[in-house]
């Protein structure tokens, strides 16, 4: 699905889920909230299952294996 | 061996298949080097950025940070300039010779010694040159017959169990991090990685800072939902206050055994409170039989025993709560532990060598119908 040659969706939708989640722990790093298992877990799985969804989505970059 | 020999040779074979003829070349495999032309040490991050289509330098910038975690950004430059040959044609071909491979395997097992004192001579020594020698000899195997299937074998069992080393090794290394209080550096780290992903989505991609970036949130997200914070003391402490005053401030541990002895404490009448912290291990809290105690724990990952039996689990918290007479001495414990245990009693008790929370049987914990009727001034 990589639409046009030079870009990467998967790449875009890793990082954009990524920066989500780096944020909410630099939150409670920061003490602006306080993360528990019971929204931690359900946060990195969709994190994972998210990122796993687009690369298998959008398939290998383009120009290479 | 020249072109004829290897021809004739493999025409000799019988048991291997032979390859349809093809009317265009297969282009040579992308191959790892350092850069001679964009260098500014030994154009390692020049010639990883090339590689993987990022700009170099966003990999000097990670070098430099990975550099403040514990010299692990030093390592991983030096590691890259052992292995990975020069694009220099005029440079002379690496070549491994028995010299050189044990010298790199001593520079690797001074740094870990360096960076993890007082491991040297344990068991991870062992399982350290074992490892040692099985990426060596696959390599070798690889480098001697490199187009066989059982070469390409080879070396992806080697290249998974090199990532897979370093996956446990940067896992371990971020959960500690986090714990130590790291844990801001570690998220921007990921954050880091996510801007790379999407700045290098239009690039071609830049997939390969997935794989860090949740070597590095996995473990902190674990820490940050325990709320484990190791910072402060560590070890096996035993504190015996023999006031009251001594109290105001509470106790806190990073990590290790926490043993609050309250049995020789006059508490004056009316409710005193103690706050106890511990980012992992144990806290037991000794008090007289006839005590009234009332206590609130909140424990990342673990167990609390109060004496009306051990509850534990993940991310929960505990009231054990008494109606209390008016006037009568009572003590409140406000417990926060992120990995362990807590235990109320009346007894001392030590863990022996391997033993676990629950094989326990010395430590008495507090008779629930007893703190009860102390609390509403039977006792």
């Amino acid at each position: 699905m990589t639409s046009r040659a030079g870009f990467d969706p998967a790449s875009l939708v890793a990082g954009v889920i990524l920066i989500a989640l780096g944020g909410l722990l630099l939150l409670d790093q920061a003490d602006v909230l306080e993360l528990r298992f019971a929204y931690m877990l359900p946060a990195v799985l969709a994190a994972v299952g998210g990122i796993l969804l687009a690369c298998g989505l959008t398939g290998p970059p383009r120009g290479r294996g | 061996m020249v072109a004829g020999d290897r021809a004739g040779h493999h025409g000799a074979m019988t048991d291997e298949q032979p390859t349809a003829p093809t009317s265009t070349p297969e282009p040579p495999p992308r191959r790892l080097t350092r850069s001679s032309t964009d260098s500014l040490i030994a154009g390692v991050a020049g010639g990883l950025g090339r590689h993987l289509n990022v700009d170099p330098l966003a990999i000097r910038i990670t070098f430099v940070i990975l550099s403040f975690a514990g010299g692990l950004g030093v390592l991983a430059y030096l590691a890259l300039l052992v292995f990975v040959p020069t694009d220099d044609p005029a440079a002379p071909p690496l070549r491994w010779g028995l010299a050189r491979t044990v010298g790199a395997g001593l520079l690797a097992v001074a740094a870990l010694a360096f960076l993890i004192p007082n491991w040297l001579w344990g068991p991870e020594l062992t399982v350290l040159l074992a490892a040692g020698v099985v990426v060596y000899l696959l390599v070798r195997m690889i480098r001697d017959n490199g187009t066989s299937r059982l070469s390409h074998v080879a070396a992806r069992v080697a290249i998974g169990v090199v990532l897979l080393a370093l996956a446990a090794g940067g896992f371990a290394a971020a959960a500690a991090g986090s714990a130590l209080g790291g844990g801001i550096a570690i998220a921007g780290l990921i954050i880091a990685c996510g801007i790379g992903l999407v700045g290098g989505a239009f690039r071609g991609g830049a997939r390969w800072l997935i794989a860090p970036a949740l070597v590095l949130a996995l473990p902190l997200g674990a820490v940050a939902a325990a709320d484990l914070d190791v910072r402060g003391t560590w070890g096996d402490r035993t504190f015996r206050p023999v006031d009251v005053a001594e109290l105001s401030g509470g106790y806190e541990m990073g990590a290790g055994s926490m043993k609050i002895d309250l049995r020789d404490i006059e508490l004056p009448p009316g409710r005193t409170d103690l706050r106890l912290e511990l980012g992992m291990g144990e806290i037991q809290v000794l008090v007289p039989d006839d005590m009234c105690v009332t206590t609130h724990a909140g424990v990342g990952i673990g167990a609390v025993d109060t004496g009306d039996g051990e509850q534990g689990g993940i991310d929960f918290e505990v009231d054990a709560d008494q109606r209390l007479a008016p006037g009568v001495e009572s003590l409140h414990l406000d417990v926060d532990v992120g990995v362990g245990a807590l235990q109320v009693g009346d007894s001392l008790f030590d863990f022996g060598p391997g033993e676990r929370w629950r094989d326990r049987d010395g430590f008495d914990t507090l008779q629930s119908g007893t703190s009860r009727a102390a609390c509403e001034g039977a006792a």
